[in-house]
Order: structure tokens, then C-alpha cells, then sequence
């Protein structure tokens, strides 16, 4: 039987539901839980072990990420890369650099991932940051940096298709998190998002308590 | 916008960015005898230019790496970027004359200082 007393795992949006504007323009949903490591290594160095580790291409490329059915790798620096999955096959990536100068650090924890898809899911995003999302700038598979509203937050796009837009997805940290997502339901609004209230840090604890 | 060219992820808006302050100002080899005043140096004093000045910027929203910055303190016209460790680049710097034939305020370098517009056209000095 499972211990009632313990500790539940909750993730940073566990409040929230997936919401949608008006016939899918923009919808939200947080993809909680995914296994994230940053590696910093020499890029030569590291492609290779990623290569035989994850069966991955690091990507040397600013602003790119590779990917296979599991894992992906995005860039972040020209020595940093997060490494991102369900199980994203960190230990056999730290066993293959042990003999190398390198750091791999489980980030699991300290971010979320918000998806951010639909048709009008590059307009509702425009409305928060500088960045060049346009389609001829931003393309499946990148990744940039950057501030969304006041959080600091990784924008990649996973895919686009013709008759559902773009699927974004915002790396973001794990305090960040019910803030914007507060911040992209109010991007949505004029397609007909529902509103979404912000909850106080105690509310939070309080639920968090009674989940015990 | 203001918009600054990482070495590393392009054009972006000013606000991803982090002020590092004046670049290539090295700490001084420790000497049992330094004095105060070779410290305040290091520590304290800024060249603070009208004109080329050579400043250190991190890319703090986005790819989070260092680099320098040459920027015509007169005009904010941005006139190299390159890395850490290297040597700033030459440039030429456009001075227009301060509108009321004064010397810039908050200029200490001298040379930099244009007085009349027609000192402009043969460059005012620089950095
Ligand atoms: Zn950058």
C-alpha cells in the first residue's frame, strides 16, 4: 500500500489546467516532470560523447537543437547545452565524458516546460518579447534566450504544421513559472482565452500542505 | 529599441543585456608595497569619454557569454564588437559639436572635447 504520508510530487503549474482560446487559436499546458541537465564541455569533446550516448548531434550551430524520439539537445552557450527528455540518458552521457573535463548538472527541478501551441500561438508570443519570432527568423527546432514579460525563459520551437501553427515550448524557472502562465493566458485573451488569476505564495503552500 | 549584436546569438533588444563597465582594465600584479592610490586607480578611476569607448556587456538574458563593445559614447553608434581577450579593433568615431559650443559635460578626456562644429570634420580626436 502506498504511504499516505508521503511527500507528493507537485509541479510548479500543478494548479493549473490545460487552457485554450476560441476554437484552439492558443493553447497552454505545462509539460512537467521531463528529466534536464545542462552540460558544459569542450565542444568537440562533448560531440562525440553525446553521439555515443544519446545517439544525438550536439548541436554547434547558436540557436539550434537536435533531436530524436526521446531526447533533445539544445544549444544555450557555445560550451552549454540542456539536455532534455523523459529519461534523457544523463548517467551513460556522464559515464562516457568521466575521464574528460566537463559538468553535467540536474536542472530537473528548477524548471518547467509551458507548451505554447495553435494557430495564432506566434502572435499570442510576440506580445511578450523582443525577440524575432517571425517565420522567416524562427524555424522548427530552435532555440533562443530570452525575457518573456519579466521572466527569463528558453523559447523552442518543436515543430509547425500548416493547419495547427506552431508548437512553442518556454523553458522556464521554476518560481517564473504560474507568472507566465498568468502572462500568456492574458497574451490570448483577444482570441478568447479564459482569464487566469494569479495565486499568492501562500495559497500555494496551503494546498501544497493539505495535498500532505 | 536599442539593439545590440551578440557575437554569439545576433540582433537583440537592449534589455537581454547585463552593463559590465569600462573593458581591458586588468587588476594590478600584487606588490607588498602597493599603495592606496595604485589601488584607487584600479579600482575607482574610469577614462569616461566623449567619443570611442571600449566597454565590457553580457548577454544576460540569452546566451549569458561576455564580450566587448566599442560605442561612441556622443551618438550611441556601436562601432565593434569582439571578444574577450582581444584588442579592440580601430575605428573612426563621428563627434558632433555639444549644441552650445560648451565642452561636453562629463567628459574627461580632453582630446575627445569638440568645441566647434567645424572641429568635428577632422575627426575632434577620439579615443
Ligand atoms: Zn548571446
Amino acid at each position: 500500500m502506498a504511504d499516505p504520508t508521503a511527500p507528493e510530487r507537485r509541479s510548479p503549474l500543478a494548479h493549473r489546467s490545460p487552457i485554450a482560446a476560441e476554437r484552439d487559436a492558443v493553447r497552454l499546458a505545462e509539460i512537467p516532470f521531463l528529466t534536464k541537465h545542462i552540460l558544459r564541455v569542450d565542444p568537440e569533446i562533448g560531440a562525440a560523447a553525446v553521439k555515443s550516448a544519446l545517439g544525438l548531434d550536439l548541436p554547434q550551430e547558436p540557436l539550434t537543437s537536435s533531436r530524436s524520439n526521446e531526447t533533445a539537445c539544445l544549444w544555450l552557450g557555445p560550451d552549454e547545452w540542456m539536455i532534455v527528455g523523459q529519461d534523457n540518458g544523463a548517467a551513460g552521457l556522464a559515464k562516457e565524458l568521466a575521464q574528460e573535463h566537463f559538468q553535467l548538472t540536474d536542472v530537473s527541478d528548477y524548471y518547467t516546460e509551458v507548451e505554447v501551441s495553435g494557430p495564432r500561438a506566434r502572435e499570442a508570443l510576440m506580445k511578450l518579447t523582443t525577440l524575432d519570432i517571425h517565420p522567416r527568423a524562427f524555424q522548427a527546432g530552435q532555440v533562443a534566450g530570452s525575457l518573456f514579460g519579466h521572466a527569463n525563459a528558453w523559447l523552442w520551437l518543436t515543430g509547425e504544421s500548416d493547419d495547427d501553427g506552431p508548437t512553442f515550448r518556454l523553458i522556464v524557472r521554476w518560481s517564473m513559472a504560474d507568472y507566465l502562465w498568468c502572462l500568456l493566458a492574458e497574451c490570448g485573451r483577444e482570441w478568447g482565452m479564459p482569464e487566469e488569476q494569479p495565486v499568492a505564495g501562500e495559497a500555494l503552500l496551503q494546498a501544497s500542505a493539505q495535498s500532505l | 529599441m536599442f539593439v545590440i549584436k551578440c557575437p554569439n546569438c545576433g540582433e537583440r533588444d537592449l534589455s537581454e543585456f547585463s552593463y559590465g563597465g569600462e573593458a581591458h582594465i586588468s587588476r594590478p600584479e600584487w606588490r607588498d608595497e602597493m599603495s592606496d592610490t595604485e589601488w584607487a586607480e584600479f579600482v575607482f578611476m574610469r577614462t569616461n569619454p566623449k567619443g570611442v569607448f571600449a566597454e565590457r556587456w553580457n548577454h544576460a538574458a540569452g546566451c549569458r557569454r561576455w564580450f566587448n563593445m566599442l560605442r561612441n559614447t556622443a551618438t550611441d553608434d556601436i562601432l565593434a564588437v569582439y571578444g574577450m581577450g582581444e584588442e579592440p579593433p580601430e575605428v573612426t568615431a563621428n563627434l558632433p559639436a555639444t549644441p552650445s559650443g560648451e565642452a561636453a559635460i562629463g567628459s574627461g578626456n580632453d582630446e575627445a572635447k569638440v568645441i566647434d562644429a567645424g572641429d568635428a570634420a577632422d575627426g575632434g580626436g577620439g579615443a
